[in-house]
């Protein structure tokens, strides 16, 4: 899976125009990245890629590339 | 998990009460100091909750408590001398003293030969409660006991309701639910339960009582791990009470959830092998009710019919605590009452200013 499919997934998990998001991004500046998208990326992060999330976890992330380095199937 | 198992033990009805008071989450979206962030469509497409019904100014979830118990006691033609037992699950209690139960004792009529108290669950509280109150009438000599769940989690003390959108989740019910002893059918009824107190920070109310009395925050909730939490411990518990039974998802009429989100108990029903379908959903008019949502999620699905064949519903309760539990229930519909709508509060005579 290339980096741009992987943050296609994202884009469409967190109802995002197709091409919004880049690795480098801060997610704190990603409006769209709320309480409820963090569920969703728990579900699907599991779901696609086996990789369980906790509360330690998900404060981890600080750029759309920490998540994207974590979805390796 | 703890498993409890009563012979001849049998919930044999249900009904539930709210007020006239329904509040649509847009209306209450539309009170919110506008710039806060809070996005109306992507809340109410994951949480599921419309809108929600809130207590009047004065009213307390005990109050729906009796409306639903009074109607109950009626249809049911239940004498109120034989009831032994009540017990009132809330964490939204009228009184730091007496238990509320011991006060609806009396505004229900019934005898002083009975136990009554409350106990403090939220999510779980309906097969919690169904627990202890089949464990004492399994070891007593009376032949019924009522089992009230109450809660009031759409506003705080001061009644607002729309100032934080963290209240637009929750709503304020009341449930009653009659446990008989049955000698002739000893069918068993197998309750598994578990607690991990380890996950205080998760969710938790901790203001006003000793602990923090200064506390401003209202409830403190991790959304992340609340959600972790219910999409494993649930799931997994559903799964072993189906294996412990040799049962499995067909041969139930509805999978009874707490309603927390409809998100996650999607994901719960889903990990739990269970069709979407299947999964009762009323927290859409009613939102998160605590321990009632499970039996007012009955009665919201078949309060209003009336054939006699039963149903089988697998509940799981998993929320506040952190406690989870598990049941099934078999009821006819015609055990299920349609929902009530009341307004009314007791004056209980204490002065304000005593």
């Amino acid at each position: 899976m290339t980096e741009r499919e992987k943050l296609a997934m994202l884009e469409d998990l967190f109802e995002m125009e197709e091409g919004s998001l880049a690795t480098d991004m801060e997610l704190a500046d990603v409006d769209e990245y709320d309480s409820m998208s963090k569920l969703s990326l728990i579900v699907m992060m599991e779901d696609e890629f086996g990789v369980s999330l906790d509360g330690a976890a998900i404060r981890e992330f600080h750029t759309v590339g920490d998540i994207v380095a974590l979805m390796e199937k | 998990m703890l498993k409890n198992i009563y012979k001849g033990i049998k919930v044999t009805g249900i009904a539930a009460a709210v007020s006239n008071r329904w509040q649509s989450t847009e209306e209450a979206a539309s009170h919110l100091d506008q710039t806060r962030d809070f996005n109306l469509e992507k809340f109410v497409k994951s949480t599921g909750v419309k809108g929600r019904y809130l207590c009047m100014e004065r009213q307390t979830p005990a109050d729906f408590c009796v409306a639903a118990a009074d109607r109950l006691l009626r249809e049911k033609g239940v004498n109120r001398e034989e009831i032994g037992i009540l017990l009132y699950v809330t964490q939204s209690p009228d009184y730091r003293s007496p238990a509320t139960a011991c006060v609806m004792q009396q505004r229900l009529g019934l005898s002083i030969n009975c136990v009554a108290f409350d106990i403090n669950m939220g999510c779980s509280g309906f097969v919690v409660g169904l627990n202890t109150v089949s464990a004492l009438l399994a070891g007593s000599d009376t032949e019924k006991a009522l089992l009230l769940c109450g809660d009031l989690t759409g506003q705080d003390l001061n009644r607002d309701a729309v100032s934080n959108d963290y209240y637009y989740l929750f709503g304020d019910a009341g449930a009653a639910i009659l446990v008989e002893k049955n000698h002739t059918n000893v069918d068993e009824l197998m309750i598994l339960s578990a607690t991990d107190g380890g996950g205080l920070k998760a969710i938790s109310s901790p203001g006003g009582l000793w602990r923090h009395p200064t506390w401003k925050y209202g409830c403190a909730m991790d959304g992340v791990e609340v959600f972790n939490f219910g999409i494993n411990r649930a799931p997994e518990m559903i799964k072993e009470y189906m294996r412990i039974q040799g049962t499995k998802p067909d041969d139930y009429d509805k999978l009874v959830l707490h309603q927390a989100n409809l998100y996650m108990m999607k994901q719960v029903a889903k990990r739990s092998g269970f069709d979407k379908e299947k999964m009762s959903v009323s927290i859409e008019e009613f939102g998160n009710t605590s321990s009632v949502s499970i039996p007012i999620s009955i009665v919201h699905d078949y309060g209003e019919q009336t054939m006699a064949e039963p149903k089988r519903f697998l509940c799981c309760g998993f929320g506040v605590g952190l406690s989870w539990a598990a049941v099934e229930i078999v009821l006819s519909p015609n055990q299920i009452y349609p929902l009530i709508h009341t307004d009314e509060y007791f004056e209980d005579g204490l002065e304000e200013n005593y």
